[in-house]
């Protein structure tokens, strides 16, 4: 019945400052929350991305036992057909393989408890983004005999400078305890203090002297073609090897698993306070446009408009009005999210610090199909809910109305 | 048979608390093609009994019966649907729809009766010539004066091809001038299409109009006179 879309329409806009309102109010809320939860999206995006490729990798590989002991002789098995089968899977990207044991590190002021790890500079680099890190020095290529690195904050609270020599002590495969001096090649910051105050690096081939009499490896890192296939490499991989264990960046560290879902409740919610406020909003002006058209409304019904007629009519006012604001705000909301993933967001202004703990200023929002779906269908649910009261208060008017002086 | 009737129709308002006796064993019957009007003072049940016939409220007790149906009984949904195909309103507020044009507020009804949507146009345009307002078709209530709105209005209600047309206090917010006029056109329709109208009023220039005056005085019919309207009472 197109006529009474046409009344419906022109109710609208009897009040055009208010509906216009409401309908700006639509456009911009939509649109704003969909910028906010895309740069936030983003920002999880590129943190998650960031610490996946600067040290984390997708998978790692272990000796099942090494993560909860830390003990180098927890190395991993068959490391040679481990490697063969990962050189094989089209899947992964590229590896590095890691040597790893938890040792004291002294200088001439104190000691302190590090993991010490051995990196294979050149497979390492294809793999990971860490040597970006390096604040100061030179990374693990240079010609300084053992060399290693460490984190600024580290070197401060040792009084540590470039060149300074440091010992290292640590158990060897066979439970003894080794120690030898390493000179300060490099200084980095990563994203994370406390990985920065707890590891050193050095050259895999020096560590691996000093701990074996053979090539051990604790960990390797694995960078696959893309995040969604690491549960199943994981599993292949763990059906295929029985004495060495494959887990997922997820389980690696549940804490930026956690982020990363914190991030998803945080879009739900912002989503939800938004809409309320619309909810609020089309409640309030439907209610306004009803008890001004009380006589109108009695008219009708004394007339003969069916009450479902009535119901039809007020409902298809709050859906127009909702839906076109609706309509226009996810339109204004993509473009803006177009150019803004382009672009970028600069949110130095609002936290100074953010480089400074790693995390990026310039934020480049992101926003899933799926979430515009998601969106848009709480603009509807909710849209259909906010306007069901007014539609059911229009059909308890009472035709008398019509006679009665307002 | 009559086209309207009620018998014994009895309205108390505030049943419970503080009873108001609106209505008391009003017993009339108007036959088809009458120009009725009710009149009495200010408070004497002329809206209660217009308000009862039209089906819009229910009596307390009495019937009221419509080419012999009794509507009392019906279920609202089925009241809606009756007043819709039976009944014509005309009120003292116009109560156009604002947002519509002239010929829209006629049509309207039609649509509400699911009727062919080429002949509404015809028909609303037809009526519109009929109450003297061929070239307002376009014009929106707001762009009108009162005597043009309630001349739309019962336009409106001729509109339904309704059994009867209740108007109550039609006149009342006109002056002199657009009141005659609009009891011209309805008077108009009354002989020439044998439209039966029923109204209130309490104007006696308006009464004077009328072909049959039943007089109300605290709920009950005082008196019911037919007479020829330019010439006085005939009784
Ligand atoms: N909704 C109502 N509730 C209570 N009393 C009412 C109501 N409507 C009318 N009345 C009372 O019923 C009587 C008749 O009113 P009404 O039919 O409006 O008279 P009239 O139209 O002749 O002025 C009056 O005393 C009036 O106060
Ligand atoms: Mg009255």
């Amino acid at each position: 019945m197109n006529t009474l879309l046409s009344l419906s329409w022109r109710n609208i806009w009897r009040h055009p400052a208010r509906s216009g309102v409401l309908l700006a109010a639509i456009m911009v809320g939509l649109c704003a929350g969909v910028v906010t939860v895309g740069t936030m999206n983003g920002l999880m995006r590129q943190r998650v991305d960031y610490l996946i490729e600067s040290e984390l990798t997708h998978a790692q590989i272990h000796h099942p036992e090494f993560l909860a002991e830390g003990h180098s002789w927890h190395s991993i098995p068959e490391h040679d057909r481990i490697i063969s089968w990962l050189d094989g899977d089209p899947r992964v990207e590229s590896h590095t393989s890691r040597t790893l044991s938890d040792g004291v590190l002294q200088s001439p002021v104190r000691a302190s408890g590090v993991r010490i790890r051995g990196i294979d500079v050149e497979s390492e680099v294809r793999t990971t983004t860490f040597h970006e890190n390096l604040v100061e020095g030179e990374y693990l290529d240079t010609d300084v005999r053992n060399a290693v690195l460490m984190g600024t904050r580290l070197a401060e609270e040792h009084n540590l400078d470039l060149g300074n020599r440091i010992v290292l002590t640590f158990e060897d495969t066979d439970g003894r305890l080794a120690s030898a001096s390493f000179n300060i090649a490099g200084l980095f910051k990563s994203a994370s203090a406390d990985y920065d105050e707890l590891n050193v690096l050095v050259r895999s081939d020096d560590f691996i002297r000093l701990l074996a009499d053979r090539p051990v490896y604790h960990e390797i890192g694995v960078m696959l073609e893309s995040e969604e296939v690491a549960e199943s490499f994981v599993a292949d991989f763990n059906s295929e090897f029985t004495g060495a264990e494959a887990q997922t960046w997820r389980e690696l560290s549940p804490e930026l698993s956690m982020l990363v879902e914190l991030g998803g409740v945080m879009v739900f919610l912002i989503t939800m306070i938004i809409m309320a406020a619309l909810a609020f909003g089309i409640l309030n002006t439907m209610l306004m446009a009803l008890f001004e058209r009380m006589r109108e409304i009695g008219m009708l019904l004394s007339v003969g408009m069916s009450r479902p007629r009535v119901f039809s009519m007020i409902m298809l006012e709050s859906v127009i009005l909702t839906f076109t604001g609706a309509a226009v705000g996810i339109g204004l909301a993509w473009m803006s999210m177009t150019y803004l993933s382009r672009a970028g967001v600069n949110l130095e202004m609002f936290a100074e610090g953010m480089a400074e703990i790693g995390w990026d200023y310039m934020v480049y929002p992101l926003m899933s199909a799926r979430e515009y779906v998601a969106v848009v269908t709480v603009v509807i649910v909710i849209t259909l809910l906010a306007s069901v009261y007014p539609a059911l208060k229009a059909i308890r008017i009472n035709p008398l109305e019509a006679a009665r002086d307002h | 048979m009559a086209i309207l009737k009620t018998t014994d129709l009895s309205k108390v308002y505030n049943p419970d608390t503080v009873p108001v006796h609106a209505l008391r064993d009003v017993s009339v019957s108007i036959e088809k093609g009458e120009f009725t009007s009710v009149v009495g003072p200010s408070g004497s049940g002329k809206t209660t009994l217009l308000n009862l016939v039209g089906g819009l409220d229910k009596p307390t007790s009495g019937e009221v019966e419509v080419e012999g149906i009794r509507i009392a009984g019906m279920k609202d949904r089925e009241l809606t649907n009756f007043r819709l195909h039976n009944i014509g309103f005309v009120f003292q507020h116009y109560n156009l729809i604002p947002v519509f044009s002239a010929r829209e507020n006629v049509s309207f009804i039609m649509l509400l009766q699911n009727q062919d949507k080429e002949k509404m146009q015809e028909r609303a345009d037809e009526l519109l010539r009929a109450v003297g307002l061929g070239n307002r078709k376009d014009a929106r209530p707001p762009q009108m004066s009162g005597g043009e709105q309630q001349r739309v209005a019962v336009a409106r209600a001729l509109a339904s091809k309704p059994k009867f047309i209740l108007a109550d206090e039609p006149t009342a917010s006109l002056d002199t001038e657009a009141a005659m006029n609009l009891l011209d056109i309805m008077q108009r329709m009354n002989q020439e299409q044998n439209v039966t109208f029923v109204f209130s009023t309490h104007d006696q220039r308006v009464i004077d109009r009328a072909r049959r005056v039943i007089t109300l005085v605290d709920g009950a019919v005082d008196s019911d006179e037919h007479r020829d309207p330019d010439e006085g009472a005939t009784a």
